[in-house]
C-alpha cells in the first residue's frame, strides 16, 4: 500500500514539473501581489513601527501559495476522472482511503514545494528574518495547511462533475478562501458573522500560524497570530481528517466514471 | 473463475441488469455479446468492484466482489472502453505508475515493463507521451497496463471500439499471444458478432437479460441459425445490428 501511495504522489509531482505554465504562474503570482497590492495599500496601512504593508502581507502570500498549490492540485482529481485515471486508481488493489491519502499527500508535496520556493525570495524581499524556531513553525504550518487544503479540495473535486464548473470553483471557493483568511488584514477587523465564516476556512489557521512564525515582533501590537498555536494546529488536523474521511467514499462514487459515460451505456 | 448468481443493477428507476447467472471457467475465452446499452459494461463494472450490485452476488477466484473487493482487484486486469492512461506521461511512466499501484517491486516491475513493451511493439515509443500515440498504440499500451500484474482474469470491455481494421487485427494477435503464454481467463464484451465467434463460450445479453449462453456451435444449433447474428435475431426478435444502430451514440467508429 505504501508503494501505491508513493506512486500516486510521484505522478502528481512529475505532472507538475511537466506543466511549465502552471509552474511559472504559481511562482509569479505572489510576487505580483507583493509588488502591486503592496505598493497600492502601503499608504492606507497604519501598522506599528517597522511593519509596512508588503511585509505584513508576506505570511498571507505564503498562505495564498499553499491555497493555489495544494487546493488546485487536489482539484486536478476532476481531470483524473475525465481522463479515466481515477478509474484506474479505483480498480487497483488498494483501499479507497489510500487513494484519497495519496492524492492529499501529492497536494501536500506540491503546496509545500511551491511555498518554500516562494519563501526563498519573498522573505528576503520583505526583509523578514527568521529565527530557527520561527522557521520550524513556518514549515510545519505550510505542510499541515497544504494537507488540510488538499483534503478539503479533494472533497470539492469529488463533488463537482466536470472542470467546466471551474469558474464557479474560483468564484465560490478559491476567492472567498483567499480573501477570508487573514492574508490581507487582521481577522479582528472583521464583524463577528464574517469572522465566524472565515474560521470555516482551513487557510485562515495556516495564515495565523505563519503570522506567529514571521510577525512575532509585532504580535504585541496586534499584528501577529491571533489564535493560540495549538488551536491552529488542532483546527488544521480536524480539516485534514474530516476532509480525507469525506473524500474517501465520494471519490469511489459511480465507479469513478463521469455520469456522461454512464448514460451512454444506459441508453 | 467467474461466478454470478441473480446479479442485478438498477440506476434509479432504470433496470440496467436483471437476474444474470454466469459461470466462466479457468483459462476460458468468454464472449459477452449484446448491443450497446444491453448492460455489458454495467456487468463488468460490478465484477470489477467498481459498482455494487443491487441484487444477487458474484465471485471471482472464489472472492465475493462486494465483501472481498481487494482480493478480487488483485486477481483481475481491466481494459475499459475509455482509456485509463495519463496522456501527459510517457508510455513507460504510465506503466511504472500502474506497477506501483499493483505493488510490484521495482526490479520485477522494470523487467516486466521491458517485456511488455517489446511484446506490444511499444519499445521504441516508451518515452513518447501517450497523447502522441496513435489510437492503436494507445490501446496496446492500455492492454499492457491491464496485464502488467499477470492477472488470472482479464476483462476487455469493447477493446476494439474506435480502432481501424489493422489495429484491430494486431490487438487480437496480442490477446492470442497473451492467452497462449499465460493461460489466463479472458472476459470479452463486444457488440461485434465476428469478435464473439472465436470465443470458447458466449453469453448473449439484451436489455439487461441473458437470452442465451453456450459455445457458439451450441447456440447456433439450438436456434437453428447459421451465425451468432441469427442467434440474436431468433432469441430477441430483433437483429443485433439494428438494435445496435438505434442505441449507439452518434459518431462512434464501427
Amino acid at each position: 500500500m505504501a508503494r501505491a501511495v508513493w506512486g500516486i504522489v510521484a505522478r502528481e509531482f512529475v505532472r507538475f514539473l511537466r506543466q511549465r505554465g502552471r509552474l511559472v504562474s504559481s511562482l509569479a503570482r505572489p510576487f505580483v501581489w507583493f509588488v502591486f497590492a503592496g505598493a497600492g495599500f502601503r499608504a492606507l496601512f497604519a501598522g506599528p513601527p517597522g511593519l509596512d504593508y508588503p511585509r505584513y502581507m508576506a505570511p498571507g502570500l505564503l498562505g495564498m501559495v499553499v491555497l493555489f498549490g495544494a487546493f488546485l492540485a487536489a482539484l486536478s482529481t476532476v481531470t483524473d476522472r475525465d481522463a479515466g485515471v481515477l478509474r484506474l486508481l479505483l480498480v487497483a488493489p488498494v483501499p479507497r482511503g489510500a487513494v484519497a491519502l495519496g492524492k492529499a499527500l501529492g497536494a501536500t508535496l506540491l503546496g509545500t514545494v511551491q511555498a518554500l520556493a516562494v519563501a526563498l525570495i519573498l522573505l528576503p524581499a520583505a526583509r523578514l528574518s527568521l529565527t530557527p524556531g520561527g522557521a520550524a513553525l513556518a514549515l510545519a504550518a505550510v505542510v499541515l495547511t497544504s494537507l488540510a487544503a488538499g483534503a478539503v479540495g479533494l472533497v470539492l473535486a469529488a463533488t463537482i462533475r466536470s472542470i467546466e464548473n471551474f469558474s464557479g470553483v474560483m468564484n465560490f471557493a478559491i476567492f472567498p478562501m483567499l480573501f477570508l483568511c487573514g492574508a490581507f488584514y487582521p481577522m479582528r477587523n472583521l464583524a463577528a458573522p464574517l469572522r465566524a465564516l472565515a474560521y470555516l476556512n482551513p487557510i485562515a489557521y495556516g495564515v495565523d500560524l505563519l503570522k506567529h512564525a514571521l510577525l512575532a515582533p509585532w504580535s504585541a501590537a496586534g499584528y501577529g497570530g491571533e489564535l493560540a498555536v495549538g488551536c491552529d494546529f488542532a483546527a488544521l488536523a480536524v480539516f485534514a481528517g474530516l476532509g480525507l474521511a469525506a473524500a474517501t467514499p465520494l471519490l469511489a462514487r459511480e465507479g469513478g466514471v463521469t455520469r456522461a459515460a454512464f448514460s451512454g451505456e444506459r441508453r | 473463475m467467474i461466478e454470478a448468481r441473480g446479479l442485478g443493477k438498477d440506476f434509479g428507476a432504470v433496470r440496467a441488469l436483471d437476474g444474470l447467472d454466469l459461470d466462466v471457467g479457468e483459462a476460458e475465452f468468454f464472449g459477452f455479446l449484446g448491443p450497446n446499452g444491453a448492460g455489458k459494461t454495467t456487468t463488468v463494472h460490478i465484477l470489477a468492484t467498481l459498482l455494487r450490485p443491487t441484487r444477487g452476488s458474484a465471485r471471482i477466484s472464489g472472492h465475493d466482489v462486494v465483501r472481498g473487493s481487494l482480493a478480487v482487484r488483485k486477481s483481475i486486469g481491466l481494459v475499459f472502453q475509455e482509456p485509463t492512461l495519463d496522456r501527459d506521461l510517457t508510455v513507460e511512466e504510465n506503466l511504472r505508475f500502474a506497477a506501483r499501484l499493483w505493488d510490484l517491486p521495482g526490479r520485477a516491475a522494470r523487467a516486466r515493463i521491458d517485456e511488455l513493451l517489446r511484446q506490444f511493439g511499444l519499445a521504441e515509443r516508451r518515452d513518447s507521451p501517450v497523447r502522441a500515440l496513435s489510437g492503436g498504440l494507445r490501446r496496446a499500451a492500455d492492454i499492457a497496463r491491464g496485464v502488467l500484474h499477470r492477472p488470472r482474469v482479464l476483462f476487455l470491455d469493447e477493446p476494439t471500439a474506435g480502432l481501424d481494421p489493422r489495429a484491430r487485427r494486431e490487438l487480437w494477435q496480442f490477446i492470442r499471444d497473451l492467452r497462449a503464454a499465460s493461460g489466463m481467463t479472458v472476459f470479452l464484451t463486444t457488440h461485434y458478432v465476428e469478435e464473439a465467434e472465436p470465443c470458447d463460450r458466449v453469453a448473449v445479453l439484451d436489455r439487461g437479460h441473458l437470452v442465451a449462453q453456450g459455445t457458439p456451435a451450441e447456440l447456433k444449433r439450438a436456434a437453428g441459425a447459421g451465425s451468432l447474428e441469427e442467434v440474436f435475431l431468433a432469441r430477441t426478435g430483433r437483429p443485433l445490428a439494428v438494435a445496435d444502430a438505434v442505441v449507439a451514440p452518434p459518431g462512434r467508429d464501427r
